[in-house]
């Protein structure tokens, strides 16, 4: 049902020109076929390059430095005495920021080489930014709660649209290889990711602090303390809590994908339990399910070889008994720091340059088709609950609070046997944004340890720049 | 002291060539300043030996800088057993004589450029120099024996007790070099020493080792045990040795016995012993360098024990024990709970580092009582408290392509993983 159209010319034709670049990727129910997709989405971006477009607009905003926050910032804000005039700061804030972010990566992408930037999948990509861009860019100040309330609804669409980016930014730097270096491509990939995570950090804490102020009973049904919670930052995240709920989770889809096994690996968990500290959940579970996911994946493939091979093998392990995965929270005085540790058998040599890349050289054909077969990403979001109940794995979150962050949702809880071979590389740049870290450590033939660090205090800034492309 | 420059100074006077000549004290020596020879650099490097005072039979192209520009031949485990496995035939092992003759001046003269492109203040403090005299010292030892030879087995063992007199000369460096640079921290900085060290320290594991690989090969294959040391020589005649390297080396001994040995030195200490637990695959054995690994896992035993008792916790240390599948090598994780290494320091961990000392000179007492007891010490422990476990023990496993690297988390303890790589032995 679309939105009633503002009197404001601005905003009307803001809200049109999002109207029609959604009927453009509108995916008609049930399941799409993935040329169906393609060839809609081949409408904005043609087979040729992307649309001209005069760069005056996009050079006024390149020329703008972006205004990074931190994690503090962001709770202080909006966690006292929220009242009409801050909400519309924030709104204000949020409303010149986007364009900023949008238009540096833009530039960065104008920058790359044509046959680059020509690939089908970075033109669409290229394409989206830049209709996100001028929409955006025109949206007049935001001076009263109506103004705002229209704003909000302008920048929720702009967020679902681009919850398709990921995949399609992956496809693209995957076929992209032969003609740029792969730490060129990983470069532009982190980049473009870290600003992505930023646009969505900001617009979702807008969106959800709107919300708050607006429907301040909604707390009882979302299950949530208002006390806990500053838009989208959980302020007492518990470390535990988190493994496990998502640990459960992970083991549940690992039993799917392999039913053979006699039982799943245990996660077990030792350090400082009672670790509460503010993060942006979606985030933290992300990164977690992540690394859970590889370890407890390796450990299973691992001890499956080795009861096959158990004459030969050394490490005598029963086949009812595997290795379990151990979890070690750690709470320094500045640092949030989790180890993971494996006994899966570690990572070969000639997979350690791989493993960080989004540019990787091998298996790049069967991760193409994995990608092609996310149909979470392309799908609106009612398909997104019909997916859930039918895969028969229920993602621990509620569909209401699926809305947000769809596109982090759905490769967190994505269907187990898509192989996208980035969840590293993407958990580093989630690590890395407020200023964290991620390595990793193996022992050939034996486990792998990975390390997790977040900043407890949350006073780093976002880290919105790596190197200059 | 006056003994030290005893030496040097007769064996100068009598066959020395100005090349290489000592220039530390040239008002002392009237050589140099007679042949004008301390023009930039000093040293008269740029000037070939002359025809003179030459009873010695190396060519004039034999002067340190033509020398240290050589190739250096990098020691891979490899070159240690490409002789044969001891005992040895009798051209092998003067093969094996000749090739350290032929490498050794080599890495001697690098080691004397490196020393005296240090600032002049640094190698004149005492015991800088005294190092720096030393190396001078076993180059004009070794270059007295003439090239191609030994020949004959006497010649072989004139050149093994000749390479002993070298491998016990330089026992004392690194306590010595400490010295010299704790001595001199306020006219350098902690990052000019790191470099100098770190290249030093490295050359030197193999200017070390393929000396006492050559006198271990002797040993085992000559039935002379003679004035050489007896107590080595029942490792080496075992079977499953080649000169220096165990072919059989069980890492989980070697980790029992240093486990016990600093175990020792924390009960003396504290009053605690910290238990240890080896997991993983406590049988795997690799050919590897015993001393090597001895020293590398006491210094990393010593740190994980130190951590553990100041922390309080009771939480034995896990040593894990991995075999690489896909080539001859095996990793280890020592894993402590000792608290972890806070952030300000990490930097620190991996430098050459002196700047623990209290300034105060009135502690001048203590800081001699350490170095005394540094070198007095046998094996591992003489750097006790130096600082320089890390680093060299990082020297040590990267010397045949292993790495040391540590991971810690801070306010619970601290991983250290240990990679090295064997020697393909099938083919011997």
């Amino acid at each position: 049902m679309p939105p009633k159209l503002p009197h404001h010319p601005n905003l009307r034709l803001a809200v049109m020109s999002l109207a029609r670049v959604r009927r453009c990727i509108t995916i008609p129910s049930p399941q799409p076929s993935f040329n169906r997709v393609i060839r809609r989405a081949l409408t904005i971006s043609s087979s040729c390059p992307p649309k001209h477009r005069p760069s005056r607009a996009l050079d006024e905003y390149v020329a703008k430095p972006a205004r990074p926050i931190s994690l503090r910032q962001l709770i202080f804000f909006g966690s006292r005495n929220l009242d009409e005039k801050r909400i519309l700061d924030s709104a204000n804030y949020v409303r010149t920021e986007l364009p900023t972010r949008i238009a540096h990566r833009i530039r960065d992408m104008e920058k790359l080489p044509y046959v680059v930037i020509t690939n089908p999948h970075l033109s669409y990509v290229y394409d989206m930014y830049y209709e996100a861009f001028d929409t955006l860019r025109k949206i007049p100040n935001v001076k009263t709660m109506e103004d705002n309330i229209m704003f909000c609804e302008i920048v929720r669409e702009a967020l679902k649209e681009h919850s398709t980016v990921i995949p399609r930014l992956a496809m693209g730097v995957l076929e992209s290889r032969g003609h740029l270096p792969a730490e060129t491509l990983d470069r532009f990939m982190n980049t473009l990711l870290r600003s992505r995570i930023s646009r969505r950090v900001i617009a979702e804490q807008h969106l959800s602090l709107t919300d708050t102020f607006l429907n301040p009973t909604h707390f009882s049904s979302r299950h949530r303390d208002p006390n806990d919670f500053v838009g989208e930052v959980f302020l007492r995240v518990s470390a535990s809590s988190v493994i496990k709920r998502v640990g459960a989770y992970i083991q549940s889809v690992i039993l799917q994908l392999h039913p053979t096994i006699p039982a799943v690996p245990e996660i077990k968990l030792e350090g400082h339990l009672d670790t509460t500290f503010p993060y942006i959940l979606s985030h933290l579970e992300y990164i977690i399910g992540e690394l859970l996911r590889n370890s407890i994946e390796a450990t299973v493939i691992h001890h499956h070889k080795s009861t096959l091979a158990s004459e030969n093998a050394s490490i005598t392990t029963t086949p009812e008994h595997m290795p379990p995965v151990t979890v070690l929270i750690c709470n320094a005085p500045r640092h949030i720091i989790f180890r993971f540790s494996d006994v899966g058998g570690g990572i070969p040599e000639s997979e350690k340059s791989d493993l960080w890349s989004f540019a990787k050289s091998h298996r790049n054909r069967e991760r193409l088709d994995s990608f092609k077969r996310i149909p979470k990403m392309y799908a609106t979001l009612q398909e997104l609950g019909t997916e859930e109940k039918e895969s028969g794995v229920l993602a621990p979150k509620a569909k209401e609070e699926v809305r947000k962050e769809a596109s982090l949702h759905g490769l967190t809880y994505r269907p187990p046997e898509l192989k996208l071979g980035m969840g590293l590389p993407m958990s580093r740049v989630y690590a890395e944004y407020w200023g964290g870290s991620l390595s990793q450590t193996t022992m050939e033939g034996y486990g792998t340890d990975v390390f997790l660090q977040v900043e407890k205090l949350g006073n780093r800034l976002e880290q919105l720049n790596i190197d200059a492309l | 002291m006056l003994l030290r420059h005893a030496i040097p100074r007769r064996i100068c006077a009598r066959s020395l060539p100005p090349a290489l000549t000592p220039w530390i004290s040239p008002f002392n020596h009237p050589r140099i300043q007679r042949r004008g020879a301390a023009t930039e650099g000093g040293f008269g490097a740029t000037e070939p030996a002359t025809a003179t005072q030459n009873d010695l039979d190396f060519s004039p192209k034999d002067d340190i800088v033509s020398l240290a520009e050589k190739e250096l031949h990098k020691l891979s485990l490899n070159d240690l057993i490409r002789f044969g496995r001891p005992p040895l035939p009798a051209q092998a092992l003067l093969k094996s004589a000749r090739f350290t003759r032929e490498a050794l001046p080599i890495r001697l003269s690098r080691r004397i450029v490196a020393l005296r492109n240090l600032p002049y203040i640094i190698v004149s403090n005492p015991h800088i120099s005294s190092i720096f005299e030393n190396y001078q010292h076993s180059l004009r030892t070794i270059l007295s024996f003439p090239r191609n030879h030994p020949t004959t087995l006497a010649e072989e063992l004139d050149f093994t007790e000749l390479l002993t007199t070298i491998v016990q000369t330089h026992q004392n460096t690194i306590p010595t070099l400490a010295r010299g640079f704790l001595e001199c921290r306020r006219y350098t900085t902690p990052i000019e020493v790191t470099t100098f060290l770190d290249q030093h320290l490295r050359e030197r594991i193999g200017t070390r080792l393929m000396a006492e690989q050559h006198i271990a090969l002797h040993l085992a294959s000559t039935k002379s045990p003679d004035k050489l040391d007896s107590e080595n020589l029942t490792n080496l005649v075992n079977d499953s040795y080649i000169g220096c390297i165990d072919t059989a080396l069980q890492p989980a001994k070697i980790i029992q016995s240093c486990a016990s040995f600093v175990g020792d030195i924390c009960e003396l200490r504290y009053g605690v012993r910290p238990q240890i637990k080896i997991d993983g695959d406590p049988d795997v054995t690799f050919p590897y360098i015993p001393v090597h690994l001895e020293y590398i896992l006491t210094e990393l035993l010593k740190n994980a024990f130190r951590a553990t008792v100041e922390s309080g916790s009771t939480t034995p240390v896990y040593i894990t024990i991995a075999k690489n599948p896909y080539r001859e090598g095996i990793s280890m994780r020592i894993r402590d709970c000792g608290g972890g290494i806070a952030p300000e320091n990490l930097e620190n961990i991996w430098s050459y580092s002196f700047t623990t000392f209290d300034e105060d000179e009135g502690r001048n007492d203590d800081v001699l009582g350490r170095f005394n007891d540094a070198a007095g010490g046998a094996d591992g422990s003489t750097i006790a408290g130096l600082g320089y476990g890390l680093p060299l023990s990082r020297a040590y496993a990267e010397y045949f392509g292993g790495s040391l690297t540590l991971q810690t988390s801070y306010g619970w303890g601290t991983d250290v993983y240990l990679k090295l790589k064997g020697v393909d032995v099938g083919a011997l």
